[in-house]
């Protein structure tokens, strides 16, 4: 297993040097630079004055030059300046990823407390009204785009209760902020929550179809206790895998809900640094974002591992 | 505050002043909450061209002199002292002389004194390369200023190479604070210090920006407020949405558009909402450059073919203001009348028998319906930079002219105008100051850097440079009414309207008047009390 | 030749081998809720090729008259700010979102099976580093690789398409590979290499089409996901631009402006995009189940 391990996080440092090689390239194709942007809200371009501004932010050195200077940085621990704030990039990002992490970690925790239940029942009730029901319900969730689901719970808070479930800069305290986070979370949740549906269901069919479950039932175990004890315990590695996959999916799903809600995190900087050509902001948080996946990933593999034997630690 | 404008009224009364009920006493203390539209770039507003700037930061500074908050309509004759206890102008007229107030206080406690409104414009006129800006959008608003002379601590003079009586309503504007010596230009994008009344706090970009009362203000008892803070929400449905919903004292400048006003009003009937001219022009740029539009034929078909109150009745339900260079009345000082405007190329008359014209010079041309001339409309990839160029190309279609839109991404929008790679476009056009010297110098003459379609035409440069010495009104207004005409028959980026738009606040937000010529000019917000 | 016989994989998977009509009233009554996707499509496929029929109503004609015109018996679905009509422009929008829909994922698939095919039956080097390049695409979000990617190319049709289709490269690179792999050392292959097949020809004659039931599944998954993604671009700024009527851009900003003054602009283009998605999404399950009963999720 230490070979393997070895071997697998060579293979994850190897993809994230990819990673940032790919970023800082595609994001230096990206038409328009941040005197560009800071010049057009001026309304006017002085282009001596741009030139300027390009060189004291180094943006006149060679593309290698400047890729060098930011992975030495890395190195140091120095994420560099933010170009719009002209404050510690690092200073900029830290501070928003509390509330990304509290409304991923909801929505994640909405996702699995709604769809293990419901795919479990779905599945032991196979090919009844209540399983096509629930299928229905869990493909809607992966058909409305979350950014309108959001929007219509917004108007349906506002039409019914006079109140608008939109972020506040200061809650009171952590509960008050978890409930506000709840709203957003949910419209998040909805879409993960669809998938592991799906798959608890698939698995569950699955497992409930094996050998040892008909052994079980031949034996004379009592019904919930086959379809919850045996095979829900079995049914559950596909769902750590899905929890893997939708980490991924996830942060798609907070750039456009924190834009709806107006919650300051990191998935809604990340898509305004786009807009203003923030290079320090981008290339980090993407490089951040990568990290988080691909950690993810590992560790969801290694629990794969460690939960079941029949994996070798091979390719 | 009792004019309360119900929707649809238009302010008639010229030079409205708006007293506050003297029976009310201000109350101390409360924070204002804001919504902020968009991502300000950054905190210094010497730096930058947009009301984004101006109106949370505006509250940290003061001016030499400044339009008298209180009053609806900004001129020459409502600039009030500021930092400037008085002023006079010397016998030739190029001499302006500030007597300044004594005792004044940056908020890191350094003393104001005058070497810091000599440094201020040393910086504007490109005079400190040391510390220079990294941009100075307003160069041209400073090109007759010769110097900022001294004379002891509390006394500066403005040495103009010729009169120009407007200067007084440039440094009057909400765009013309006076800064430190002391701070670098950089600190001022981020953390800037001022002598105003509000004390910068902190700024979180795309989030929030905070302001805290200075207690050792100069004017005694203000300001009122304790506090001011502004949150961004970039989704103007869902921040119209918090400020109907009470989460929000007041609306930004002008965010109100005239369709979503009566959905404010019915939900929030109690909000104060007024309608005002947001002196920003939808203008058409063609590029006399490029072929076929260096033909002055093809340039007068298109002038021809803009159905202008189409535009104002789409884009406004009616509301804003068909006019020419300058704001038109009864808001606008400079404005033409509309029986002056109406002999002006493309504006007067029956638009069908405009276009019937316009067709004829096409025909002419060899263009038909069959064959139409094609031609790619630029705009910026924002809706209210699309939306006219939609209802454009739409009308260019009625005079053979067949358009493609082409919507250029923001972050390029400038550059590539600049670099006059465009053939036609659709352009949105600020103005700062309800003066014939900002709009004409900043977006006509050959020498500024913001003359995006670089029109120059000399005779046009000495006219602005006439109307701007003449110190009679009357007569100054006949040399820009002159002027109008002229760029009218040049097709100068032909303005299409001039935009109305709303901005609301709470009732008991009290002491605030909305300037009905300048969206940039009244956010001191020292008056401003909240009765709750 | 040693190709599988197809018709005889869909008969083991419990489809019918018979006449079209028959087949397809079999696929109905085994599979209702594929047959209700299967009809949204229909329905959505001919709309956008009947626009022209379906609407009197030009979908770029401004009004002034019409400005955010409540449904009713002028405009069926109202109008938007500028007096289009929005049924037209939903009708018209098909055209956008099936061409987005089809193009990324036609785009997409093609770029993904010849990678996968090319690293799965070489392997080798080629295959280490196709996968690494995979590896490093998938460590990224597909909206955020979508949005970088869109930033980059600027705002049109195609570049849209493209901004799209290229994060869905490997997913499919990663079925087709798995399924290359396993058909490289099948029987058949082994024979076609015996009788002096070039290798070149082997994978494009033997082992792609063999791969093509995977990447059918897959491909109806994406289909749905490419239409969202375009949604969500569009909500933040850059899918496809004006003057297209594109869903995703009609739904966004409407929604920036007049969710309460015209709830009409928000509601239906959400409808569209949702009733098109789930009903890519319904016939993709079916077809999963048809073609890969085993994987039933």
């Amino acid at each position: 297993m230490g070979a393997y391990l070895v071997r697998r996080f060579l293979l994850m440092v190897l993809t994230l040097f990819g990673m940032s090689v790919l970023i800082f390239v595609m994001l230096r194709l990206v038409p328009g630079n941040i005197t560009d942007i800071i010049f057009d809200s001026a309304g006017f371009v002085n282009p001596a004055k741009k030139a300027a501004i390009e060189r004291q932010l180094g943006l006149d050195q060679p593309i290698v030059t400047q890729y060098i200077t930011w992975m030495a940085g890395l190195a140091r621990g120095d994420l560099g300046y933010a170009f719009v704030s002209e404050k510690p990039a690092l200073d900029e990002i830290l501070p928003r990823i509390p509330v990304t992490a509290k409304l991923a970690v909801l929505a994640l925790a909405f996702s699995v407390l709604f769809g293990v239940p419901l795919g479990v029942i779905s599945a032991v009730r196979q090919n009844t009204g209540l399983d096509y029901v629930l299928r229905v319900v869990s493909l809607s969730g992966l058909s409305l785009p979350s950014f309108w689901l959001g929007l219509l719970i917004l108007m349906a808070c506002v039409h019914w209760f006079g109140w608008i479930p939109i972020y506040r800069s200061s809650p009171d305290n952590f509960w008050q902020e978890i409930a506000l986070l709840s709203i957003p979370a949910a419209a998040v949740g909805f879409r993960s929550s669809a998938l592991v549906m799906r798959l608890t269901r698939s698995s569950m069919l699955e497992v409930l179809r094996q050998d040892y479950i008909r052994t079980a039932r031949a034996k004379g175990a009592s019904e919930p206790s086959v379809n919850y004890d045996h095979a829900l315990r079995n049914a559950v590695l596909p769902v750590v895998t899905v929890i893997g996959i939708e980490a991924a999916f996830l942060v798609g799903g907070l750039i456009v809900t924190e834009t709806v809600f107006n919650i300051p995190g990191v998935a809604r900087f990340l898509v305004e640094a786009i807009r203003w050509r923030d290079y320090p902001i981008v290339q980090n948080l993407v490089m951040f974002i990568a990290i988080i996946v691909v950690m993810v990933n590992f560790i969801v593999d290694m629990a794969y591992a460690a939960l079941d034997p029949r994996i070798k630690y091979e390719e | 505050m009792r004019a309360r404008l119900a929707l649809g009224t238009v302010v008639s009364a010229l030079a409205a002043t708006l007293a506050v009920t003297p029976a009310l006493a201000q109350k101390q203390g409360g924070t204002l909450r804001i919504y902020h539209r968009d991502n300000l770039p950054s905190a210094s507003i010497h730096e930058e061209a947009t009301v984004s700037t101006v109106q949370p930061f505006m509250a940290v500074f003061n001016n030499l002199v400044l339009f008298d908050q209180g009053k609806r309509l900004n001129s020459l004759e409502t600039i009030v002292p500021d930092l400037a206890e008085s002023w006079a102008w010397d016998p030739t007229a190029t001499k302006l002389t500030f007597k300044l107030r004594q005792g004044v206080k940056w908020h890191d406690g350094r003393p104001f004194t005058a070497k810091d409104v000599q440094c201020t414009f040393n910086k504007l006129t490109g005079k400190d390369t040391e510390d220079d800006f990294r941009r100075n959008p307003r160069a041209i608003w400073w090109q007759n200023l010769k110097e900022v002379a001294v004379n002891g601590d509390h006394e500066a003079t403005f040495v103009l190479n010729r009169p120009q009586p407007s200067i007084l309503s440039m440094l009057a504007s909400g765009y013309t604070p006076i800064y430190p010596c002391h701070v670098k230009a950089q600190t001022m994008r981020t953390n800037p210090i001022g002598t105003g009344p509000f004390k910068f706090v902190e700024f979180k970009r795309g989030d929030t920006v905070k302001f805290v009362r200075n207690p050792d203000y100069w004017k005694p008892g203000r300001p009122y407020l304790d506090a001011i803070e502004w949150k961004v929400i970039e989704n103007r449905s869902t921040r119209i949405l918090a400020f109907v919903s009470g989460e929000f004292d007041m609306t930004f400048a002008t965010d109100v558009t005239i369709p979503l006003l009566k959905d404010v009003t019915s939900q929030a009937p109690k909000a104060v909402c007024e309608i005002a001219p947001t002196y920003v022009s939808t203008n058409l740029i063609i590029n006399p450059a490029v072929a076929p539009f260096n033909d002055p034929k093809i340039r007068s078909a298109m002038a021809l073919a803009l159905d202008r109150k189409a535009f104002v009745d789409i884009l406004s339900a009616g509301k804003a203001d068909l006019s020419g260079v300058m704001l038109p009345g009864p808001e606008g000082l400079w404005g033409m009348p509309p029986e002056v405007l109406q002999t002006l190329p493309g504006y007067g008359g029956d638009v069908e028998k405009n276009r019937a014209e316009a067709r004829k010079i096409m025909e002419g041309l060899g263009y038909s319906e069959a064959k139409p001339l094609k031609i790619k409309v630029s705009t910026r990839n924002i809706a209210v930079y699309r939306d006219p160029a939609v209802i454009l190309i739409d009308q260019l279609k009625k005079v053979h002219i067949d358009g493609e839109l082409e919507v250029i991404d923001t972050s390029i929008w400038h550059a590539k105008v600049t670099r006059g790679e465009f053939s036609v476009g659709l352009n949105l056009t600020g103005v700062g100051v309800d003066d014939p010297d900002v709009n004409l110098y900043e977006n006509y003459a050959c020498s500024s850097e913001r003359n995006l379609t670089k029109y120059c035409n000399k005779e046009v440069d000495t006219l602005i440079d006439k109307q701007s010495s003449e110190t009679d009104v009357a007569k100054r207004r006949q040399i820009v009414w002159e002027i109008e005409k002229r760029l009218a028959a040049d097709l100068a980026r032909p303005i299409i309207f001039y935009d109305r738009q709303a901005t609301c606040w709470q009732p008991y937000v009290k002491g605030f008047v909305l300037h009905h010529n300048s969206i940039y000019n009244n956010w001191r917000y020292e008056d401003v009390w909240l009765d709750k | 030749m040693a190709v599988i016989d197809h018709e005889a994989e869909l008969a083991r998977a419990g489809a019918n081998v018979r006449g079209p009509l028959s087949s397809i009233l079999f696929f109905a009554r085994s599979y209702p809720l594929g047959a209700l996707g299967a009809l949204i499509m229909l329905a959505f496929v001919a709309t956008a090729v009947f626009a022209d029929a379906i609407t009197a109503f030009d979908p770029l004609t401004t009004n002034a008259h019409d400005s955010l015109a409540p449904p009713g018996d002028r405009h069926t679905l109202g109008a938007d700010f500028m007096g289009r009509d929005v049924l037209a422009r939903i009708i018209y929008g098909a055209r956008i979102s099936l061409a987005v829909g089809l193009g990324a994922t036609a785009l997409g698939c093609l770029g993904g099976m010849i990678v996968g095919l090319m690293s799965g039956y070489f392997g080798g080097w080629l295959d280490l580093t196709v996968q690494r390049l995979m590896d490093i695409m998938q460590s990224l979000p597909l909206l955020v690789m979508a949005l970088v990617m869109a930033a980059s190319l600027g705002p049109s049709l195609t570049n849209t398409i493209i901004a799209i289709a290229i994060p869905l490269v490997p997913n499919v690179a990663r079925v087709i590979r798995s399924s290359t792999l396993a058909l490289r050392e099948m029987p058949f292959v082994e024979a076609a290499r015996a009788v002096g097949m070039s290798e070149t020809r082997i994978a494009i004659t033997h082992v792609l089409p063999n791969t093509l039931a995977p990447l059918i599944v897959l491909a109806t998954a994406q289909l749905g996901s490419a239409i969202l993604v375009e949604s969500a671009l569009a909500f933040l700024g850059l899918g496809v631009p004006e003057p297209h009527p594109s869903w995703g851009r009609m739904l966004s900003e409407s929604a920036a402006e007049y969710v309460r003054t015209a709830p009409w602009l928000v509601i239906f283009p959400g409808v569209a995009i949702s009733a098109v998605v789930f009903g890519t999404n319904l016939l993709g399950d079916a077809i999963r189940d048809m073609l890969d009963p085993r994987q039933r999720f």
